[in-house]
């Protein structure tokens, strides 16, 4: 086991070489790179990155709960519950994100008197990821077979025993790599949250780059900074995977 | 075990699978179904085990009426083992016994772990409990399958085709787990394809065809008495 861990290790350095080698190559082979212009602009690029991760972690949790109320609704015997989650769902998976940011904040939020860029936008992008973790649920909750559930009943487990002894762990489980991908869709879409002014990592970054023209070194912090919350969330994820000890 | 059925119609979709069907048995420790596939056998099965409702009739084990009694306490007392092991994915065989035992029977871990250990080591799986199902193969699977039917202390075993699912060694392996409890005089009732099985250790076998009981008795399958169940044993015998 430690031996393929070893080798595992010594590819993913050999890819990250790779990687690494390619960059330096496109680099050097185009201008020099001045990073240091962007030195008097750090601590607004660093309080925006805290605002996108907060936008983000926000809306991640209430994707998580959107997600769960429309599957409900959507699985509801009250047909008005059930069509009002469906056409939620077509609505947004037939519009790109910056069109709902866009309607949410100038139509909706403001017909309603919520002026908070922050809050709105955290909202709009939890009732957007929402839909497709609602999804995500009726596909895990699907796939737990129907086997599992007759045992439950065999056995005598009450409706709520099943759910959450048999049926939320597998639920967990199987839903757990397509909601970190979900999930990292989420932090990437905060970029467009932008276009609301609202003051997250990608607008504060691209506000530096109209003052000093840095385009190129301007992107790859931008990369950097998204990478930076990305890739924990996907390694966290992994690791609950592999700490649930499931069809590893 | 005493096992009595009384007029049981079950319908699925407005389709009659079980027409009016009684039979009064006494003093039996195994029962085997027989019969053909969608003769009812399994349904029938699942009835007795409280698993799924019928429209008409009652069924009692040992006296007590399903309709007195409620379904929730009498599924309490019987062990079903399904077709295809049916473990809960995610829970190692231990957990799966443990969880039934906590969570619906009430017991703390300590009451019964030794015991649930022993019963796996009765049945060749004591080096497996820790293990996930997907860890383990067909027939050990089963057999912990049938740990677990035990481990709530069961007046009767049910057990529907336990082995249908599996190649011919793995058969063996449950096979001879399902003669382990046969032979600690436990009540048994199994749905089963295995004829020779059947002869070897039921003491009672009931022969099925369209939802019907064909024939029934101690020794149908030495002396069989209608051409339906002869026809069915030439066929099923017919390679061996």
């Amino acid at each position: 086991m430690t031996k393929k861990r070893n080798t595992d290790f010594l590819y993913f350095i050999l890819a990250l070489s790779l990687y690494s080698v390619f960059f330096y190559f496109v680099m050097a082979s185009g201008r020099s790179l001045d990073f240091g212009s962007y030195e008097p602009y750090k601590m607004v690029i660093i309080k925006g990155w805290f605002r996108t991760l907060l936008i983000s972690l926000l809306a991640m949790v209430l994707a998580l709960i959107v997600g769960l109320v429309l599957y409900l609704m959507s699985e509801s015997r009250f047909k008005l519950l059930h069509y009002v989650a469906v056409i939620h769902k077509n609505i947004i998976f037939g519009t790109p994100l910056l069109v709902v940011a866009i309607v949410s904040y100038y139509l909706i939020a403001n017909s309603m008197g919520l002026r908070n860029k922050l809050f709105v936008g955290s909202l709009t992008l939890a009732f957007y990821i929402g839909a497709y973790v609602s999804d995500i649920y009726k596909g895990a909750i699907e796939s737990v077979h129907i086997n599992q559930w007759q045992t439950a009943k065999m056995f005598g487990f009450t409706k709520y025993q099943t759910y959450r002894y048999v049926v939320l762990p597998q639920v967990i489980l199987t839903a757990l790599p397509p909601l970190a991908g979900q999930l990292a869709l989420t932090i990437k879409g905060s970029a467009l949250l932008s276009y609301l002014a609202v003051p997250e990592y990608y607008n504060e970054v691209n506000n530096v780059i109209q003052t000093n023209y840095k385009y190129v070194e301007g992107y790859i912090i931008m990369a950097a900074g998204y990478l930076m919350i990305t890739i924990p969330l996907i390694r966290l994820v992994r690791y609950l995977e592999v700490k649930l000890n499931y069809k590893i | 075990m005493k096992i009595n059925i009384k007029e049981l119609i079950k319908e699925y979709d407005g389709q009659r699978i079980l027409d009016r069907m009684s039979i009064d048995l006494e003093d039996v420790q195994v029962l085997a179904f027989i019969g053909p596939s969608g003769s009812g056998k399994s349904t029938l099965l699942r009835l007795i085990a409280g698993l799924e409702e019928f429209q008409g009739g009652d069924i009692a084990i040992n006296d007590r009426w399903m309709s007195e009694e409620g379904l929730e306490d009498y599924r309490k007392k019987v062990g079903f083992v399904f077709q295809d092991h049916n473990l809960f994915s995610h829970l190692s065989i231990f957990e799966n016994i443990a969880l039934v035992l906590e969570k619906v029977h009430g017991k703390d871990r300590s009451e019964f772990e030794d015991e649930v250990k022993s019963l796996l080591s009765f049945l060749g799986l004591a080096d497996h409990y820790h293990k996930l199902p997907h860890q383990i193969s067909g027939g050990q699977s089963q057999r912990a399958s049938i740990v677990r039917a035990l481990s709530i202390k069961p007046e009767i075993i049910l057990l529907d085709e336990p082995t249908s699912s599996l190649d011919p060694i793995l058969t063996y392996e449950v096979l001879h787990a399902i003669k382990q409890l046969v032979d600690e005089q436990r009540d048994v009732v199994l749905v089963t394809h295995e004829i020779g099985f059947a002869k070897s250790v039921a003491d009672y076998v009931i022969f099925m065809d369209e939802g019907r009981i064909i024939e029934h008795g101690s020794d149908i399958l030495n002396n069989p008495q209608t051409e339906t169940l002869q026809r069915f044993l030439d066929k099923v015998l017919s390679f061996n």
